[in-house]
């Protein structure tokens, strides 16, 4: 699961692939919009979130790292 | 983009002095080698102003400041650090390192604005002591902005920043160090760095040991760290030691938050499933004692029968807990009230479930694993420096941006006296490399770099974890160089694969270090760093640090002795 974003609010900036320092997010050149392509490597560490101007981000943690 | 068309661009970058992460020690290092004037690179597999352990911030900041108490001052922390370490590192590290900077460091990150004084009433810092320090030598502060912060000023001042390139290995020649190679992992141009001295700063070592909730990415430090800096430098025949400790914390049940240092140094009290505290068996000091006992603690308390462990936050007063749930906790990871909340935890009222983390190398202040450096941050190698979390000198936060700090000035020290070796590869050889990089693209069956990663993981925690045994180190040798054969014959999809592919490369390098570490080592050390069923004492014979190095291809080792004060 990872993070959810909501796309309705994303102003689709880039910052949370430029911050995220596992190479998961990816702008998608055709929406402008954010996609998260490797979830199952996320460190849940909360840098994409922290910078995002429109606080659209939404960490959501796995069954099993609760 | 067709990747298996290996069409890619390629560009040389000649420098005086290249960084190779861009993290907490990185950073520093690239800024103070900047600052003497010189062309600088500074180049990271991630974005860089939110790359590293530090991605997401850090609170705790270790400082010695001379205000008066007898802990205050630098000959306690020596005599602290001496003890901590059992004199495996070398003592004329901290002095000339950290010991030398910290009050600098200090300043100049106030002067930066970046929020050290948390008493905002008194207009003072707030000081929380842990591990065993002798007095509260750890400053609580708002570091969520630090690493913008530190990397903004890089590139004011004219380091050449490039992101997303994952460097691969080291340029070596008859002459030493002289640059490094490595990919872009969204374009995937090649790049060629050139420079008169080369600093690695790539971290620690993680996802090498299973993770709890079994989710390898979600480990207690930067899962992005796999010992880049230290296999790279293993390879040019630079000097690693005492890899054979592998560090553990204690991290709240099925996630990978730290916390730990925020918890003891607030007072926080750890129990089994009985309600009692049990860590003085194992040291006077109890929640107090060095971090290592913790979990020690905990395996013996499980392995007995006595588990659940658990923090235990409940004796805390309204305003300590207030300044926990809101100045440490969050700033420490920022995702841990979110983890709180759907986990169901109110950390006020409830007993907080903990866990042994998964094994990584090196991990906190005391550890004495990694890069062998001098207190110049030079390792064996001419043209090449280390600093931060993958040497063996000052560890935590402000001990390895003073360490990266001081390894820029020495490697700019070195360029401005006429070092460097001769700047000078043949077309062949980048050739050669450029294609061993790639090949990997165009394969059509094989392993993918998950699939190897994931076998790494199992056969490091099943013989090489907690309790340790001559066959089973053996065991596990046999599997990694089964490993090893298997990972030529791999296979990727994409460039973000590729990168997953040259870190398995490098775990494995690493791991082939602990499990030769752990097999020479016939003692035990450290609690269930470095636990041998076979030897379990710690000897006299093994209080001493043990190096390795490659020599023609053959490891050679070699004992030091403790250092004394
Ligand atoms: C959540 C968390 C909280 C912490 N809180 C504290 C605290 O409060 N106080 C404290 O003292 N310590 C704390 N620490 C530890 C502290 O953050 C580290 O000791 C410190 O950041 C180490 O700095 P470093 O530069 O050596 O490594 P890092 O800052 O981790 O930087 C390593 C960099 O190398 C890059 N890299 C890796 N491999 C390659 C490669 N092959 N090619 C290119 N780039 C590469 C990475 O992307 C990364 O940017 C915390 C750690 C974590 C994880
Ligand atoms: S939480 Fe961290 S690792 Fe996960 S997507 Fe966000 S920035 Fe990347
Ligand atoms: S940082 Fe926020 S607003 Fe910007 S692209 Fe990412 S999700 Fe959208």
């Amino acid at each position: 699961m990872a993070i959810l974003i909501d796309e309705k609010l994303c102003n689709g900036c880039g910052l949370c692939d430029v911050n995220c320092p596992g190479d998961l997010i990816f702008m998608d050149e055709e929406t402008r919009k954010p996609k998260v392509l490797y979830p199952e490597e996320c460190w849940y560490c909360g840098a994409c979130r922290m910078d995002c101007p429109k606080d659209c981000i939404k960490i959501v943690f796995p069954l099993t790292s609760l | 983009m067709n990747l298996k068309e290996n069409n890619f661009n390629e560009n040389v970058v000649n420098v005086d002095v290249l960084v190779i992460g861009g993290g907490s020690a990185g950073t520093m290092a690239a800024l103070s080698a900047r600052r003497q004037g010189l062309d600088v690179a500074l180049v990271d597999k991630a974005g860089i102003d939110r790359s590293g352990c530090g991605a997401a911030g850090n609170d705790h900041f270790l400082a010695v400041l001379d205000t008066g108490p007898d802990w205050d001052t630098p000959e306690a922390f020596i005599t602290w650090y001496h003890r901590l370490t059992q004199g495996l590192v070398d003592m004329n590290i901290p002095p000339k390192i950290y010991l030398s900077r910290i009050k600098n460091l200090l300043k100049y990150l106030e002067d930066l604005g970046v929020p050290m004084r948390e008493d905002k009433e008194n207009d003072a810092y707030i000081r929380t002591g842990s591990f065993g320090q002798p007095g509260e030598y750890f400053i609580n502060f708002d570091g969520r902005n630090l690493k913008p912060t530190i990397s903004k000023e890089a590139k004011k001042i004219g380091v050449k920043f490039f992101r997303k390139i994952n460097i691969v290995d080291l340029l070596v020649n008859e002459t030493g160090v002289i640059g490094a190679v490595g990919f872009d992992i969204r374009k995937g141009d090649f790049y060629v760095f050139l420079a008169k001295a080369t600093i690695v700063a790539t971290g620690n070592v993680t996802r090498f040991y299973n993770n709890q909730a079994g989710m390898p990415y979600n480990s207690w430090h930067s899962p992005y760290n796999n010992g880049g800096a230290q296999a790279m430098a293993f390879r040019a025949g630079a000097e690693i030691k005492n890899m054979e400790f592998v560090n553990y914390t204690l991290t709240p049940v099925n996630f990978s938050a730290s916390a730990l240092n925020a918890i003891v140094g607030m007072g926080g009290y750890i129990v089994n499933g009985l309600g009692e505290r049990f860590l003085f068996k194992h040291h006077e000091k109890g929640e107090k004692g060095p971090r290592w006992i913790m979990p020690w603690g905990v395996y013996w308390e499980l392995k007995e029968g006595r588990g659940p462990c658990y923090f235990d936050l409940r004796h805390l007063s309204e305003e300590d807990l207030d300044h926990l749930i809101n100045n440490l906790l969050p700033v420490d990871k920022n995702t841990f009230l979110d983890y709180c909340e759907q986990k169901g935890v109110d950390v006020r009222n409830d007993l907080m479930e903990v866990q042994i983390s998964e094994g990584q190398l090196p991990a906190f202040l005391g550890s004495v694993s990694g890069i062998n450096i001098t207190p110049e941050c030079e390792t064996t190698i001419p043209g090449l420096y280390a600093g931060g979390a993958c040497t063996v000198a000052v560890g935590s936060l402000s001990g390895s941006m003073c360490v990266g700090d001081t390894a820029g000035e020495e490697a700019a020290k070195y360029v401005i006296n006429g070092g460097g070796g001769r700047l000078e590869v043949s077309p062949d050889i980048v050739e050669g490399i450029k294609k061993s990089i790639y090949k990997y693209l165009s394969k059509e069956s094989g392993f993918k770099p998950c699939e190897l990663e994931e076998k790494l993981r199992q056969v490091m925690t099943l013989y090489v974890g907690i309790g340790r045994s001559k066959m089973g180190l053996e065991t596990a040798l046999a599997e990694l160089d089964k490993l090893a054969q298997l990972l030529i014959t791999a296979k990727t999809e994409n460039l973000h694969e590729l990168m997953r592919l040259f870190e398995f490369r490098d775990l494995l390098e690493v791991s082939k270090a602990v499990v030769r570490g752990a097999l020479e080592r016939e003692e035990s050390r450290f609690g269930i760093s470095h636990y041998r069923g076979d030897f379990p004492e710690s000897s006299k014979e093994w209080h001493c640090s043990l190096h390795q190095k490659l020599q023609d291809g053959q490891v050679v080792f070699k004992r030091v002795e403790p250092y004394n004060l």
